[in-house]
This record gives structure tokens, sequence and C-alpha cells, in this order.
């Protein structure tokens, strides 16, 4: 039996078969097509995947994504309160550019002349202030069906409060209105805030009948053609999901794969004893950094697939700069050396590819520097080495007064400082210490940045997968069924009844229970983890606090907020009331997840197949340093730096005194010494 | 790596440290979001700076808050000022003085000295908007305050920590002369562990790259920056650019614009500002003492090079002469200044916005709404402990017009686009007050080839409150919103009340303080749309029957501002379609007679608004006319002065007319 993951990215389709019995690695890529679906079934074929012989077939896509940003969806409409139909293009207000006058929010998912009122309202208690005018609703339904509006999403103030008008419109709506989808924000998210609840409702509703379709149309042709499991879609939180609760949540496909690369990283880094993992996967043109902590990813709800237009379901923190291999070198108006965003793509690529690209990249300057070798996949492609020079010296060296080699050394070092900046971001700046995790790189270009990376973040260890190009795709095989269900819940938490929160946190359980029955996965294979979201009284933001079932106490839940609070943030405000702010339920069902392969060691010293003369530190001559093959790299195998390993996809640069060690799942793991203990 | 630079640093290493400053500067900004309590200071109103020893400014927040810009050297070198040598590692201060360059008194700013090996090397500053003060009513924002002993307390540089000890009985001082102490002491601690974030990341830095090369790079950084701004400048054409703007009256002198005037001048790689001229102080809070108003320079022009980034190096590329002492926009004390945010402030920014528009055309914009900030302060009847309540609200407007462009539609004031508005089911939990609506106001986006974009409007209605006051802070109910190159005004700003048992809502105006009310009153304001760019006859047409679909134009309004004749083909399915047979005509017959309407008799023009024959658009957009829109007297002078506005800025570019 095979394990098949299906990547959709926007250029390739990227396919990843594990067989599960001798855990060889299989690799497809081919071009993404406008109906992606066709792209997934070529895909498969140029992969040779036997559809009846596979366990487990995991998929990624950015069908949700680009729909979003294209607004290429049905007919969509909205029917809200009367005199707030417009909360959705309000937003909060703000504008992500702060300074620039000229670039602006992007129009709602819905238009004005699409979202209808009508009279109802309930008060921040759910009392009802204003009977729903079912005539009202009516007349509104008679209009949709006018206009040919396919789907409807259901969004009335308050309604987390007390949902009955929303159930009750959405009854009508139904009734009147045939094969329409009809959502509504307190099934999406009953959450307090009207902006973010309508956003997320929204975004669902115009994507349910496009996504809902296709993902069904996809289970059907796998089907046909002999696959017998569960499709699994990757979602946002990390987790896959079922074409069935995909036709009620398609919102949480947006952003769908972003997630794979912090979950392999999670994966690779658990393998290799560690708990704490930052993931760093630099491509071509930018780099994801993500953060796994005591073995969960951190994630986030406050994100949006554009600017203003919040998606409130928890997504897996990822960090994306502009840093690959691809980013451009240059120096600006007042003589300073940049790095990026900006990239040469891979048309016309680095200078060294020969294609015409005239800006030095990284790539040539690694190449410069001798980190990467003239040949890359494995001698399928050649880089000019004095292409590279001509460029460094042109743009950089000869400006700033340096010669090519120490320029090159600059552009390196630059680069390296924004990544490890974005790094901090998401490390120091939230609390954690780098000096506690082990640092997993992968993606083309990330073998060659992270020693220096973990140098100069202090990180001890880095972690090179076995295939640092197809890591993330893979990530898609390692993930369990997940589902996110909270309720609000606020109130001081010593004034707090327990035996009620032990109640409502039973509530989200069956719920989440029977959703994964409904996918049929088996009772013993269900983990449910509580958490509650508090905070200070006065505060605005929570921290979830996770809590034990059954509840008895909410004593010990303050007192790990307080600890918690101090972790996060240094200090913690013992006189200060804590409040309770929500509830939520994590639904895991486990998964029968591809297994990594594991080799028994070999003591055996390896062979250089050459050695090429490499500057490692700017500023220092050049050192000659031997070049392993990967392929030839067993298990067992260790050796100190200064060295370099090629392999088909990417480059390991091994600083000198560096200690390499291959381990049994042929993962390099690399131990740096810092230079200062202190 | 640790190699220690005696001057001049490398460019790697310039890049690599000015890239840590923002990171750092942006880490004070995540941790204050964390943990604050004031909802002011979580919507974003809130600015972090990383200063040298000399209380440059060598980073400020790249998502800070426009009005902060420019202001947070001032008040790190009061500190310098005031204490001199005694400055000792753990100490803390805070300062709010807009005397000593602060902004406003809710402003309250939290400054840590940082030292390595000893030495004094930086300060890391954090100011944040406290949601009371104190002073006279609840929110600190007093209208009438003429001078600043009614606005709350006022907190020159002073020391609130001792060589790493809390001084208590300062902070207490403090906190207990605001209404609610618990979160301004929440909001202290908040703020001063955000500058022990920098602190801690800046001497991470001095470990590695030594104290030397960090304190050389504070330095390089603001050179770096000045360098940029001076070689863009240089870059422009010299020229001097001259124009005026107004706030709405001076309560001592009665009705008549108050006017704010700014040169510019651009000479070589210098830049030069001169306000004088500009009117004395008002008998109100809206005046701006001088570090506001060299915020308002600085971000105005920052809108015209939004990738510069910004520290001391970019003020010092800067010059600025504010005239006369004691004028609307160069205020000193004991003048009050709280409400500089909607008076002089805005007024000089969207001043700049103008003078910068005729330097790059291509980055023109016409003048954004007014900011504006609603105050319901009173006992919160819900509870049986009856606490106190602050429904403390602002809106998006619409911003101007652009060259090719229509404005923004919904977007936070020029105050600073990263200021969030609140969502109202959180007021409603924290409040006696049920939101009674929050949407477009149409036809609001001030007419022009280019629309500015549309304002909303909101209202409440307060259920169980007890003891409740209004009080409102903003501006341009005169004023009005204004279009550049032949675009018209937008629509007044100013709140309506209506109370319990009336039939009709009466106008408060844009500005008043301490106005009672209580159970069933209902109110509501609109927030201006931005003005329009362009003669609005020379709007596509199919750009307003798109326009009139989603309801952001109407139909009637489609013919009187534009000209534009739209019919409905069918409502049920937002089809119009464009007559252009008689938009053609309509268009003859506005261009023809357009210039005499703005000379036609105001008093004339006033009896027919109260008569209810003309509406507030008409009578600004039409005529030019300014009026009291609750009573329709006319205000005559302030009318004079309008229509010259608008003779200036719309009718000299139209053709034909």
């Amino acid at each position: 039996m095979t394990s098949v993951a299906v990547d959709v990215g926007g250029t390739f389709t990227d396919v990843c078969v594990l067989d599960d019995d001798s855990g060889d690695i299989r690799v497809a890529k081919v071009p993404s097509t406008s109906d992606p679906l066709e792209g997934v079934l070529a895909g498969v074929e140029e992969a040779g995947i036997d559809l009846s012989d596979v366990r487990l077939f995991s998929h990624g896509t950015t069908v949700a994504t680009n729909a979003l940003i294209t607004r290429r969806f049905p007919p969509a409409a909205m029917v809200t309160t009367r005199d707030f139909r417009d909360v959705i293009e309000i937003r909060r207000g703000t504008r992500d550019d702060l300074w620039d006058a000229y670039k602006d929010v992007a129009p709602p998912y819905i238009r004005r002349r699409d979202r209808f009122e009508v009279t109802e309202r309930v008060d921040f208690a759910g009392e009802v202030v204003a009977e729903l005018a079912e005539d009202e609703v009516r007349e509104v339904a008679r209009l949709l069906k006018k206009r040919e509006i396919e789907t409807v999403a259901v969004c009335f103030i308050n309604a987390f409060a007390n949902p009955e008008h929303e159930r009750r419109a959405a009854e009508i709506l139904r009734e009147e209105l045939d094969g329409v989808s009809v959502t509504t924000s307190s099934e999406v998210l009953p959450e307090i805030f009207e902006h973010e609840r309508f956003s997320t409702t929204v975004a669902n509703a115009v994507l349910s009948p496009l996504v809902g379709g296709y993902v069904s149309r996809l289970a059907d042709e796998l089907e046909q053609r002999g696959y017998q499991g569960d499709l699994l879609l990757l979602h946002s939180g990390g987790g896959v999901m079922t074409p069935r609760t995909v036709e009620k949540l398609a919102v949480r496909l947006a952003a769908s794969g972003i997630a794979a690369g912090a979950i392999a990283s999670r994966h690779i880094a658990a393998l290799c004893g560690h708990e704490n993992a930052i993931g760093l996967d630099m491509g071509g043109t930018s780099t994801d950094i993500s953060l796994v902590y005591e073995g969960e990813p951190k994630v986030t709800k406050e994100w949006s697939v554009e600017y203003g237009y919040p998606i409130r379901f928890p997504s897996i923190e990822v960090l994306t700069i502009g840093a690959g291999g691809g980013s451009l070198a240059w120096i600006d108006e007042a003589g300073s050396l940049r790095n990026g965003p900006q990239s040469a793509g891979a048309d016309p690529g680095p200078a060294s590819y020969g294609r015409g690209g005239e800006a030095p990249t990284n790539t040539d300057a690694n190449l410069l520097l001798g980190r990467l070798g003239t040949e890359l996949i494995g001698g399928g492609m050649e880089l000019d080495r004095d292409a590279a020079e001509a460029a460094i010296r042109d743009k950089v060296a000869d400006p700033l007064g340096l010669d090519p080699i120490d320029a090159a050394g600059a552009v390196i070092e630059v680069a390296n400082a924004n990544m490890a900046d974005a790094v901090r971001l998401i490390s120091i700046r939230k609390g954690y210490d780098p000096r506690e995790f082990a640092l997993v790189v992968f993606g083309g270009a990330g073998p060659l940045h992270g020693a220096a990376l973990a140098r100069e973040l202090m990180i001890p260890t880095v972690i090179v997968p076995p295939n640092p190009g197809v890591t993330s795709a893979l990530g898609c095989l390692l993930v369990d069924v997940r589902h996110d269900l909270s309720e609000m819940y606020s109130g001081k938490a010593d004034e707090v009844d327990a035996g009620e929160v032990e109640e409502a946190f039973a509530r989200l359980e069956k719920d989440a229970r029977e959703m994964l029955d409904a996918e049929g996965i088996p009772e013993d294979r269900v983990r449910l983890t509580r958490e509650i979201d508090m905070r200070y009284v006065g505060q605005w933001r929570a921290l979830p606090i996770e809590v034990e079932a059954p509840l008895e106490s909410l004593d010990p839940v303050v007192e790990a907020f307080h600890a918690e609070h101090e972790r996060e943030h240094s200090y913690r405000r013992e006189d200060s009331p804590v409040e309770v702010y929500q509830l939520n339920v994590r639904a895991v069902g486990e998964t029968e997840k591809a297994e990594l392969p594991s080799h028994d060691a070999d003591g055996g010293d390896p062979e250089p197949t050459g050695r090429r003369k490499v500057v490692f530190q700017r500023g220092e001559d050049a050192v000659e340093a031997p070049v392993f093959a990967r392929d030839d790299l067993p298990a067992g195998a260790a050796f100190e730096g200064p060295a370099l390993i090629d392999q088909l996809d990417s480059t390991v640069l091994v600083p000198p005194g560096v200690k390499v060690e291959v381990d049994e799942w042929l993962n390099i793991r690399m131990q740096i010494e810092q230079e200062d203990e202190s | 790596m640790s190699t220690e630079t005696d001057y001049k640093l490398d460019p790697v290493t310039l890049e690599v440290l000015k890239n840590a400053f923002v990171t750092i500067v942006d880490e004070m900004a995540e941790q204050i979001l964390r943990t604050c309590h004031s909802f002011v200071i979580y919507c974003r109103d809130f600015s972090s700076a990383l200063c040298d020893a000399q209380g440059n400014t060598v980073m400020q927040g790249s998502q800070d808050i426009a009005v902060h810009v420019g202001t947070l050297h001032l008040t790190a070198k009061a500190v310098i000022e005031t204490f001199g040598e005694d400055i000792h590692e753990g100490d803390l201060f805070a300062i709010n003085d807009p005397y000593s360059g602060g902004t406003h008194f809710n402003d309250v700013r939290i400054i840590r000295p940082i030292f390595h090996d000893g030495e004094l090397i930086a300060f890391s500053h954090s100011n944040g908007h406290w949601a009371d003060v104190g002073g006279s009513v609840p929110g600190s924002f007093d209208v009438s305050a003429k001078e600043h002993f009614a606005e709350g307390i006022r907190i020159p540089a002073v020391r609130i920590a001792d060589r790493g000890t809390m001084r208590d009985d300062v902070v207490e001082l403090i906190v207990s002369n605001t209404r609610v102490p618990s979160d301004a002491k929440g909001d202290l601690r908040a703020q001063a562990e955000s500058t022990r974030v920098a602190e801690r990341e800046i001497l991470r830095l001095c470990e590695k790259y030594g104290g030397n090369t960090v304190v050389t790079a504070f330095e390089e950084v603001q050179d770096y920056v000045e360098r940029l701004t001076r070689k863009r400048i240089g870059e422009l054409p010299d020229g001097v650019w001259e124009t005026e703007d107004y706030l709405d009256f001076d309560p001592a002198e009665g009705e008549g614009l108050v006017p704010v005037k700014v040169k510019l001048e651009i000479d070589g790689e210098e830049l030069r500002y001169d306000l004088s001229g500009s009117h004395p102080a008002v008998a109100t809070f809206l005046n701006s003492s001088f570090g506001t108003t060299f915020s308002g320079i600085v971000g105005g022009t920052k809108t015209f090079f939004p990738d510069v980034p910004l520290n001391s190096g970019f003020y010092r590329a800067i010059e600025v002469d504010a005239g006369e002492e004691n004028s609307v926009i160069n205020a000193a004390w004991p003048v009050a200044v709280t409400g500089f945010c909607s008076g002089g402030y805005e007024k000089v920014t969207n001043s700049v916005y103008e003078l910068w528009s005729q330097v790059m055309p291509e980055r023109a914009m016409a003048c954004c709404f007014n900011l504006e900030y609603l105050l319901v302060g009173g006992r919160d009847a819900r509870t049986d402990d009856r606490p106190v309540f602050m429904w403390y609200d602002w809106m998006v407007g619409g911003w101007g017009g652009r060259n090719g462009k229509d404005g923004a539609n919904c977007t936070s004031p020029v105050f600073g686009v990263g200021l969030a508005v609140q969502p109202l089911e959180g007021q409603e939990r924290l409040t006696p007050v049920l939101t009674t609506a929050h949407q477009i106001v149409p036809d609001s986006g001030g007419p022009g080839r280019f629309r500015g974009g549309v304002g909303v409007s909101k209202g409440g209605r307060l259920t169980e409150a007890e003891d409740a006051v209004m009080s409102y802070c903003c501006d341009r109910a005169r004023s009005i919103t204004w279009g550049i190159e032949g675009g018209l005004p937008s629509i007044p700003h100013g709140v309506w009340l209506r109370r319990e048992g009336e039939d009709e809502a009466k106008f408060l105006g844009a500005t008043f303080s301490n106005v009672d009310v209580g159970p069933g009153d209902v109110f509501t304001r609109p927030s201006a749309g931005g003005g329009g760019f362009g003669d609005p006859l020379e709007r596509d047409p199919e750009a307003v029957v798109e326009d009139v679909a989603d309801g952001y134009v109407t139909i009637e309004r489609a013919c009187i501002d534009y000209g534009v004749v739209v019919n409905e083909v069918d409502a049920e399915l937002a089809e119009y379609e464009l007559d252009a047979d008689r938009t053609e005509q309509e268009r003859k017959r506005i261009r023809d007679e357009r210039a005499g309407w703005l000379k036609e008799d105001a008093e004339k023009v006033a009896e027919r608004y109260r008569d209810g024959e003309l509406d507030t658009m008409d009578a600004i957009r039409r005529h030019g006319v300014i009026l009291d829109w609750g009573t329709g007297e006319l205000f005559e002078r302030t009318t004079e002065q309008f229509r010259a506005m608008l003779k200036r800025r719309a009718a000299d570019h139209w053709n034909g007319g």
C-alpha cells in the first residue's frame, strides 16, 4: 500500500508517494491547471499511482484561497440586521499600508447591492429587542431567487448570544429557495465581534458551493479510479477534514497547505527527540517560518487571506518573508545594501542561470563563495560563475568599494540577518527562547543557510530532512483529522460556576464526537482537548489555558493563567481579577499516518566525491572543503565540518567545527557550538 | 564578529542593525497589544520609539499612529532636560505634558533609560492613549476647556521607578487622578514592560556587536534617513506653494472660519514650512501645540514618501517655522489643546496633503474626513454596583478623491489609519448603549471626476444609563471637507440628538461637551466623505451608474451633483442604465449656470433651506452657503470665506464655467 499527498500550488502540483512497506518516497511535479482537478489527476498519473493500492490520500489545495483573491465564486448575497449591511465594508477601518494613501484595502467579498436587510434585533445578552420580521425574510428570498443567488450568508447582530433569529431566517430561506446554500454566523463561528464573525461567515458562504463542489467531484473521480478511503483535505489549522465537513465549513480550506511545512518540521523534530522546533522552509522567492512548542505548532486566530477580512478559525502561524534563493541584492538610494523582497523568480532567475538575469541574487552570492557548486540537480543544470561574479561586481561590489567575494559575503550576511529577524519575531518576541529549539531547515535553499542562522540565534541543533525540496508536501501525510469548536462564555473566574462550564464543555465535546463519528473515526482514536481563553479583567486579548476533564474547580486554571501570562509577558498581576472569555474544544481523530523508513546504522566512513574552495565567513580566506553526495551518506555517518553535502534538490553547508551526524531516518543533524556560551 | 568600530560602520552591519531596530520597536508594539487595558490602546492608539542618549528618535514603530510621529523625541528630551545626570539604570519616567512635546494628556508616555557598561546609551519610549486621565468629563475631552486645568492630570517628566524599584506613591498619585485607576495601572504596567523588551534587545545587540557599534548605528541610521530624504527632495523642482484651511469658528469671536496658513518651500535639498499668519488660539480645546503641529507636518509629508523610515533623520530634513507664539497651531501653556487632533493638527495635515498634491500630482489627494470622538459617560445601571461606563467612539470616514482613483471608502482617520474602530457588540456588553445603526451614508463622498470616499453613520439609544453626559470632539460642520482641482465638498460633521418623547432631532454641532443625556435618548452622527478630485461633470457617467447600483450615490444626486441621468431598469435586480442624451443636456445646463448659483443671495438660499426646498448638500455644493444645519440660520461671514475657498479649489478649475 502507499500513502499519497497532492499539494496544489500556484504554479506546480506536487505529488509525493510514500511506499508504506519499503519507505521509499517518489515525487512528481506537474503544472497546475485552471480546473485544479485536472492537475491533480495528471499528477496522479505522472507519479504512476495505482489508486486501488492507496491507503491514504491527502490533499492540500489553493482552490479556496484563489477563489477569494480573484472573487471568482457563484452569485452570493448577505442577509443582515436592518441598518447594519455595511459592517463588512466598514471593517475595523484600518489600512495595512499606513503611509501609502494610494494603496487600498480590497473590496468586500459581497457587493453592497447584494447585501439585504431585515428587521430584527437582539441585545448583548440575547434578549430580543425587535422580533424577526418573517415577511421581510420571505420578500428577500423572492429577490434572491430573482437574482439567481446561489449562496447566502445570514449575519445578525449579537447572534452569538442568541442564534434563534438567524436559525429562523435560514429556515425560511431554505424553504423558499431550493438548492441555495445558506450559512449562518452563529453556526459558523458563535463568537462576539460582528465584523470578525460576519467576515468569516461571508467567506464560508462564498466558498461553499465552489469548494464543496470541487471536493466532491475529486472524491468521485478518485473513487471511480479505485481509491477506497476517505479523501482527506488539509485545513489551515494543521489537521485534515473529510468532504462531509467541507460542505459546512468550506472556509477552513482557505490557506490549506500553508500548514504542511509546519507539520512536517514538527514530525521530523519529534523523530529526533525535539519537542520544540523552528521550521524554516526557504524556496526560490520566499521563506516560510513556523514554530512548534512542546509538540504543538503555534496557532493563531488573527489571520486573513486578504487584509481586512479576518477568518477567525485557528490557523497555524506561518510567517512568510521575501527572502529566497532568487531574492535580489541591491543598493538603495542612500547607499545601504538591501536584500529582497523582490526576486528574480524562476525566469529570468539568478544571473548564474544564464537566462538573461543581470541582477545579483542570493544564489549568485552562494555560488561565488563556493557554497553552491556549478552543477545543480545532479548535473541537470549548469551555473555560470562568471555571470554571477559580473552581477555582484556591477551591482554590489563596485558601488560599495568591496571586492566581489567580500561583497558576496555581505549579500548573504544581510539575507541571513533578515531571516534571523523574522525568526526572532515568532520566537523571542513571543517569549520563546531559541536556545531551547531545534532548527529544521528545508526547501531548496534552506540547508545552505541553516547553520549560520542557528549560530546567529544561538540554536544548538540544525536538522536537514532527507528530501528538503518535498518536505512540505510530505507534511500532508502526517496529520490527523482535526476540528476546532468554541463557545462564548464570559464571567469573572471567581464567580463562574465550574459545573456550568463543565456542562458547556460536555456540549461542545458531544458535537465534536458527532462530527468525528460521521467521518468514520472510531471512538478509540478520538482525542479531545479543552481550553479556556482567559485574561485579566480589563485586558483585551486572552490567553488559551488548557484544562483537564472533568472540570471541578477553576482555581488551578486561574493559577495556570497567571503562570502562562508571566511566561508570555514576563509579569503577573495576582491582585487583578481574572476573566473567563471563551471555551474551546480541539477534537482530533487520529489517522494512520505514514511512517518514514528507519535505517540501521552503518559505521562506514563516507568518501567525499570531490573538494571545493569555500568562503565560510565574510572577510576570511576560502577553505578547501570536502564535498559529499547525500545519497552516499548512510545512517550513522559522522564527520566534522568544513564540508558540503550535495543532493538533487539542495546543498547542505557545514561550517568548520560543526559536527555532523546522519540519523536512522537519514536526517542530517548538525550540532552548532556557540561562540559565546556565557 | 564582535569587531569594535570607532566611527563609520560598514554597510552590512548598518543594514543589519537598522533592521534590528525596526524589529525592536515593532516588538514593543506587539507586547503592548497583548497586555493593555484601555480599549483605546488596544485599537492601536499608541506608539513606540527607540531614542538615542540625546533623545533623538532612532526608530519609530512601522504601524504607529500618525499623530504621534515626530513628537516622541521631544518628550525624551524633556526627560533629559529635567533629570540631567540624575538618570540611572533601572529608572522609569512618565510624562504626558503637551507643553513639553506631548500630544494631549491622555497620551501617557513611559520612558526607560538603557545603560550598557554603566553608560546611558538609549531610551525606549512607549506612548499609549489612556481611556481617561481625569478632568471635568469622562474620557478627559472637555471641549469647552480654555485652559488645561479642566482636562485632567498633567504629568511633567516624573520618575516612576528608582533604580529598579517602582515608586508606588508616585504611580498612585497618577492613577488616582483617573476615573478607572486599575485600568490605568494595567496600562502603565503593559507600557513599562514593552520598554523593558526593547532594553533586553538593545543589550543583546551590544553583546554581539559591541556598545560603540550600536551607538554609532543609532547615529548612522538617522544620517541614512536624512540622506535618503534630502536626495528625494533634491530631485523635485524648487518652488513655493501656499494654502490655507479652516477650523469652524472661535467661540470668542462668534461665527467665521479660523484660518490655518501653511507655506511649503523646496529649495535644493532643503524643505521648509512656514505657518505664520495663522489665527490666534481659539477659545476651545482644538488648538495644537508646536509638537503636534510638527507631527502633522511630518505625517503629511511622509504620506508622499511612504517608503522612507521614520526617525529624527527625517525630522532634521524638515525645517518648520510655526509662526507667531500662541496661534491656533502654536499654542503654549496653559491653552487647552486636548482636541488638537480634530482641530489644528488635522488642518495642518490636510493642508500639507494639498500642497504636495501640487508638487507630486501623481499622488494627489483631496481633503479627508475629520477625526471625531463621541463620548457618552455615566453610570451603568444594568448592575447593582452601577460602575462608571464610557461609550467612547470614533468612526471611519471617506478619504479624498485621488488622481485617477476614487477616494477610499470607510477608512480610519488621517490621525492614524492603524486606529481600528470598535466592534459594537463589544460596546454593547460594556455600556448601556444600544447601537442603532452602523452604515454608509449615501452621497457623502464629495463629487468629483474621482469621487471622495464615502463616510458612515453610527448612533445609539441609551438604555439603563444614569448621570450620563455626552461630549463631542470634531470639527468641519462649517469648514466642510473640501475637494481639489474642481472637486466638490462632502457633508458636514455634527451630532443629532432626539430626546425620549420628542419627534425631532436637534443638531448639537461638531464640538460640545457635557450635554445631559438619559434613557431613551437617541443620537446619531455621520462622518464626512472625502472631498472630490476634479470636475464632477467630467466623471465617467458609467461610474456614476455603478455607484447608484451600490447605493453609494442616489439617483437624485447623480443628477444634481454629476449631471448624470440614471434610469431605473429593475431595482430588484439592481439594474440601472445611463440616459446619455439627458445627461448631456443636464451637464450643459449645470455648466452654464453653476457659476451663478455660487453667487446667489445667501440669505435667500438659507430661506429655501429652512423651507425644505434645498437640503444640506444643495446649500454646500451648489451654493457654497454655510448654515446652522439645525435652525437654518445663515453664517454670513463663514459663507463668504467658504465661497472664496470653493472658488479657489473648485470653480477656478472648471472648464467653460
